[in-house]
């Protein structure tokens, strides 16, 4: 069985010459919920647009991010998108639209799905998220942590089968991150979770990679990774306190 | 940070808030360009246009005051444009007449705004087939409108914890760099929206 994602020496230098991505490789299987951590400007969030097919720039004819074994291009663009559901660090750049239905059904509406199932898929999504019945509220009117809801109700309704999460915990208030922290737990989908909250991947990821100044620097399971002190703290990173108390023999 | 600056009573409860979108949007729209068609000689017309938006806006319950705000915030373009006449022959009467007549046309779109959710006005404009993409750019800009408001209030807040020496200089000085960052942030966020809505297979 190939894997969900695989990413094979991707290299990404932006139009103004940072070289961002310098060769990258991994592997994530069906079903698998990886963290992605490494200290600011790592390339955390260019590699995830690249899930995507977000920067064309990119696309040299190198076979370097496949999803479900098939490389991203210009000609599956969609399908692709349709499979990873991409939830952005800013929720205010996600909610782009005057109502949180409208939004959530900007998905769906785009892959051509009837107007019947859009308002069941909406309200199944917000439902999922815990907002049931927002459909006609506005996003300005939302708190931080209701907002990054309807987010990832839109992101959902689409129907992924692949869930790319940019800093999903930051700026959420300690109930609202153990909220959402539940949440994720109980959506069943292959998950790669970018976040610099360490207790949040001991709690969700089996398996994390470690990136620093465009490369992967580690990758393994969760607690052997993070409890390595001395690569934790090299990595601007450190051991989570969760961790500390840990005896894994 | 107020986030209902520009339709605050768009949700309120009244026999003119209930009246559906697309009829009050033809209705204010056949409105002004009635108005606008109005010759000079024919101020009585005028002024019965005037009287019936009062009574709408009575029973619309929308304070009165807020109108005037509205009204005087705008008011300013109609006297720019209006001021012009003042250089013809004869030119107070017709003065006079154009700002009238621009004030009741720019009464007509305050009520409706106030009296219709945006999101509904959209849905209208929508089904009624005007082209989607000036839909889409006119929703964002309703939408981020807010953001933008949000962002250079954090920003002269973020200056003002920083003013130690305030002065009319530099208050201009610091009113032009939030403009400019202004600029270059709407610019950056767009591409980033741009991005989102790709990512939810816009095309």
């Amino acid at each position: 069985m190939s894997a969900a994602i695989e990413v094979r020496d991707l290299r990404f230098r932006y139009p103004e010459g940072t070289e961002a991505l310098r060769g990258i490789s991994f592997a994530i299987a069906e079903g698998e919920c990886v963290g992605l951590i490494g200290p600011n400007g790592a390339g955390k969030s260019t590699l995830l647009l690249h899930l995507n097919g977000l920067l064309p720039e990119s696309w040299n004819g190198e076979k370097s991010v496949l999803v479900g074994g098939r490389a991203v291009g210009p000609e599956n663009l969609l399908e692709v998108r349709r499979k990873v559901g991409l939830l952005f660090q800013d929720p205010n750049d996600q909610l782009f639209c005057p109502t949180v239905f409208e939004d959530v059904a900007f998905g769906p509406q785009q892959f051509g799905v009837s107007d019947r199932e859009v308002r069941e898929r909406v309200a199944r999504a917000l439902a999922t998220v815990g907002i049931p019945g927002f459909e006609q509220r506005a996003p300005h009117h939302l708190s931080v942590g209701e907002r990054r809801r309807v987010c990832l109700a839109g992101v959902l309704a689409c129907d992924p089968s692949i869930l790319v999460l940019d800093e999903p915990t930051s700026s959420l208030d300690p109930r609202g991150r153990r909220e959402l922290k539940d949440l994720l737990r109980q959506i069943p989908i292959t998950k790669l979770i970018a976040t610099h909250d360490l207790e949040l991947v001991v709690e969700l990821c089996t398996r994390v990679i470690v990136l620093d100044g465009g490369e992967v620097v580690a990758q393994g399971p969760t607690i052997a990774v993070l409890s390595d002190e001395e690569l934790m703290l090299r990595h601007s990173l450190e051991r989570p306190h969760a961790l500390r108390h840990l005896h894994p023999h | 940070m107020r986030h209902d600056f520009l339709d605050r009573y768009s949700r309120l409860d009244s026999p003119v808030h209930r009246v559906p979108a697309a009829v009050k949007l033809v209705a204010a729209l056949a409105l002004v360009v009635a108005v606008v068609l109005l010759p000079a000689s024919r101020p009585a017309a005028l002024a019965g246009a005037a009287a019936l938006l009062l009574v709408v806006a009575g029973v619309s319950r929308v304070p009165w005051r807020f109108l005037v705000q509205r009204l005087v915030v705008l008011e300013p373009f109609v006297l720019g444009v209006a001021f012009l006449a003042l250089f013809r022959p004869g030119g107070w009467p017709l003065f006079v007449f154009l700002v009238a007549r621009s004030t009741v046309c720019l009464l007509v779109m305050v009520l409706l705004s106030s009296t219709t959710p945006f999101a509904d006005l959209l849905r209208v404009l929508r089904s009624a087939r005007v082209p989607a993409l000036l839909v889409t750019t006119v929703s964002l800009m309703y939408r981020y409108t807010f953001v933008l408001v949000d962002e250079a209030g954090r920003m002269k807040r973020a200056r003002l914890s920083r003013t130690f020496a305030p002065g009319p200089m530099r208050a201009w000085h610091g009113m032009a760099t939030v403009v400019s960052q202004l600029f270059i942030r709407s610019s950056e966020r767009a591409e980033r929206i741009y991005a989102a809505m790709c990512a939810r297979g816009w095309q």
